[in-house]
């Protein structure tokens, strides 16, 4: 339940609580003087039956004695006296009448009195009225009437003060419930706001607390911390969810950033491998070149005559170190370039076979200081292709002057031709009878600066860069190199290669 | 130096082994060749030379390899071991001293500096 919701309904409750106490504090007043009321009706009856009854009794006694003084005497009553006595008796009717409209509730009691007491009170008014007139015969001692009327009085009042008395109680009752139900009222709103509110604070609380928790966890870098255990699906349950997912794009970032900064590192190991290797591989041929320039110059400083065929010979060898020096640096280059990308292709329409004769022909020196016999077939059937013929050249020759280097009284096998079942692919083979290599070693021929053995540089010679340039110039070519060789059995290094750079491109 | 014994110089690159040989020579150092790893402990054995002058990227056994065997071999493991290689980096100079050599001397060589190195141990 959200926090919103739990802190309306306490509301709720407590507001009704409180509505429910004002309710009966209202109904408790309205009750009371309600019957209040009532009872002052009873009280007040109560006292006017009384009041008639003492008109009745003081009226029976005054016409009792009147009665018996015209029985025996001649006395005529005068006018004025007459009409007291008859406004006597009116008033006794209004008062009676009185009684009745405050014997509410036992209307059928006082229909009785009123009967008895008209007939008695009509009587009398008879009696006055015919006192001057001799013939009238009265019968005004006759008690009945006026016992009757007295005692229907009496019952009234009787019933008059029972009612009082129950109204008296009904008001103590409604006291005593009106303060109960106030006093619990009271004490549950008070019991309740102190419940709901332990309870938000507590559940607020906790919620607040894991919420610590996991901002501490993950501000300590524990980022696969998670707040899972909020039972609430309001507010507190979204800055939980949020907090996840915060913590979630946070993990998600430092990974990402993690691997690009390894990615980096990696680009950086193998730029200082690479830095490493070029400083190796540029003093090799400076460590000859300094060398001999040094010792010719001592031995020219010598007083002994100098051996000029010797002198000429050693410097040869500097030139030959220069010219390796050169083509290294230019092989780095290349590679550089290859390596960002600024490596274009130039198509042209060549010969293939043509192509691979000239190289040939400019690696006979090369083939013949080894005795090796080249066998080279007819390539006259290959079509022409349409790709970069200078980078061709350098593969073609990179290929020949390992097969040549590595090869000695052996043979140097050329093929060419068709790929099967690929149009427009061709396949070329260098195939030699040379030092081979094994498995581990055919993994990591075509990585930069690396030849089968670290010592092959010494004996063979070789920037232990041609492979790595020829494999590159393949891709650029559109084409793929590979190797097959088992170590004293040879190495067959094969290029495929399309007639056009856009048909690798269509392929893939 | 003269009167010494030979020093052995592992070289694997003709070029550069014939070149140190010659200059060594004219420094009046009298110099036994090797030309790989295998060689050099081979030669270390039965020449007792005074020194070794040793090429660390060599063909068969590499230069690391043959220092420690010379260090666990009680033969040869006084003959003193200049490391001579054309690796720069100051690991690598740490990783020839760790492998047992007693110097270190970087390819362009400066001969002079080899000259005082090979005077001071031998």
């Amino acid at each position: 339940m959200s926090l919103r919701r739990r802190l309306t309904l306490a509301l709720v409750a407590i507001l009704s609580l409180f509505a429910v106490n004002v309710g009966t504090h209202f109904w408790g007043s309205f009750a009371r003087s309600e019957s209040m009321v009532a009872y002052r009706n009873s009280v007040t009856a109560s006292q006017l039956s009384a009041e008639v009854e003492q008109l009745l009794e003081n009226q029976r006694q005054q016409t009792l004695v009147l009665a018996t003084l015209r029985d025996t005497t001649e006395d005529q009553l005068e006018d004025e006296e007459l009409e007291q006595a008859i406004s006597d008796i009116e008033s006794i009717r209004s008062a009676i009448g009185r009684l009745g409209k405050l014997s509410i509730g036992i209307e059928s009691q006082f229909e009785t009195l009123a009967n008895s007491s008209n007939s008695l009170l009509d009587g009398w008014l008879e009696f006055y009225q015919n006192y001057n007139d001799r013939d009238y015969r009265s019968d005004v001692d006759d008690p009945l009437p006026y016992l009757e009327a007295s005692e229907r009085l009496a019952e009234l009042e009787q019933r008059q003060a029972f009612i009082a008395v129950q109204r008296a109680s009904i008001i103590d009752r409604t006291i005593a419930l009106t303060d109960r139900i106030t006093v619990i009222g009271f004490i549950a709103s008070i019991f309740l706001t102190a419940t709901l509110g332990f309870f938000l604070v507590r559940y607020t609380n906790r919620s607040l607390k894991r919420l610590k928790t996991g901002t501490q966890r993950i501000g300590s870098g524990d980022l696969n911390f998670r707040i899972d255990n909020i039972d609430d699906k309001g507010e507190l349950g979204d800055l939980a969810n949020a907090f996840n997912d915060m913590s979630d794009k946070l993990r998600n970032a430092i990974y990402d950033v993690r691997r690009a900064r390894d990615v980096a590192d990696e680009a950086n190991a193998a730029k200082s491998i690479f830095l490493a290797n070029v400083s190796h591989e540029l003093r090799t041929p400076l460590n000859a070149i300094i060398g001999y320039s040094e010792m010719l110059h001592d031995e020219l400083d010598d007083t002994r005559e100098v051996d000029r065929a010797q002198f000429q010979r050693d410097l040869d060898k500097v030139t030959l170190s220069g010219r390796q020096l050169l083509s290294l640096i230019n092989d780095i280059l290349d590679l550089s370039k290859i390596e960002t990308g600024k490596m274009s292709i130039h198509c042209e329409t060549f010969r293939p076979g043509e192509l691979i004769t000239q190289v040939c022909e400019s690696l006979a020196p090369l083939l013949r200081d080894r005795n090796n016999t080249l066998q080279l077939p007819d390539f006259s059937d290959l079509p022409a292709l349409y790709n970069d013929q200078t980078k061709f050249r350098q593969i073609f020759t990179n290929l020949m002057s390992n097969a040549s280097k590595f090869t000695e009284n052996g043979y140097i096998s050329l093929s060419g031709g068709p790929v099967a079942g690929r149009e427009g692919w061709y396949e070329f083979a260098v195939h030699d009878t040379g030092i081979g290599m094994d498995e581990e070693q055919q993994k990591k021929v075509f990585d930069a600066f690396v030849q089968a053995d670290s010592s092959t540089s010494a004996n063979y010679g070789g920037t232990g860069l041609g492979l790595a340039i020829s494999r590159e110039y393949c891709d650029l070519m559109g084409g793929s190199i590979s190797v097959d060789s088992a170590p004293g059995e040879g190495s067959t290094f094969t290029i495929v290669l399309p007639s056009d750079p856009e048909l690798a491109h269509a392929d893939a | 130096m003269t009167d010494q014994k030979p020093i052995l110089l592992v070289e694997d690159n003709e070029l550069n082994r014939d070149m140190l040989i010659r200059r060594l020579n004219r420094a009046g150092i009298e110099v036994i060749p090797a030309e790989d790893g295998q060689q050099a402990l081979d030669k270390m054995v039965s020449e007792q030379p005074s020194l070794v002058l040793m090429d660390m990227n060599l063909p068969v056994l590499d230069g690391w390899t043959a220092c420690r065997r010379a260090r666990e071999d009680d033969r040869i493991k006084h003959i003193p071991i200049i490391a001579l290689t054309a690796h720069a980096m100051e690991a690598d100079r740490l990783n020839a001293l760790e492998a047992g050599c007693d110097d270190y001397a970087t390819k362009p060589v400066d001969f002079p500096g080899l000259l005082i190195k090979i005077g001071k141990l031998t």
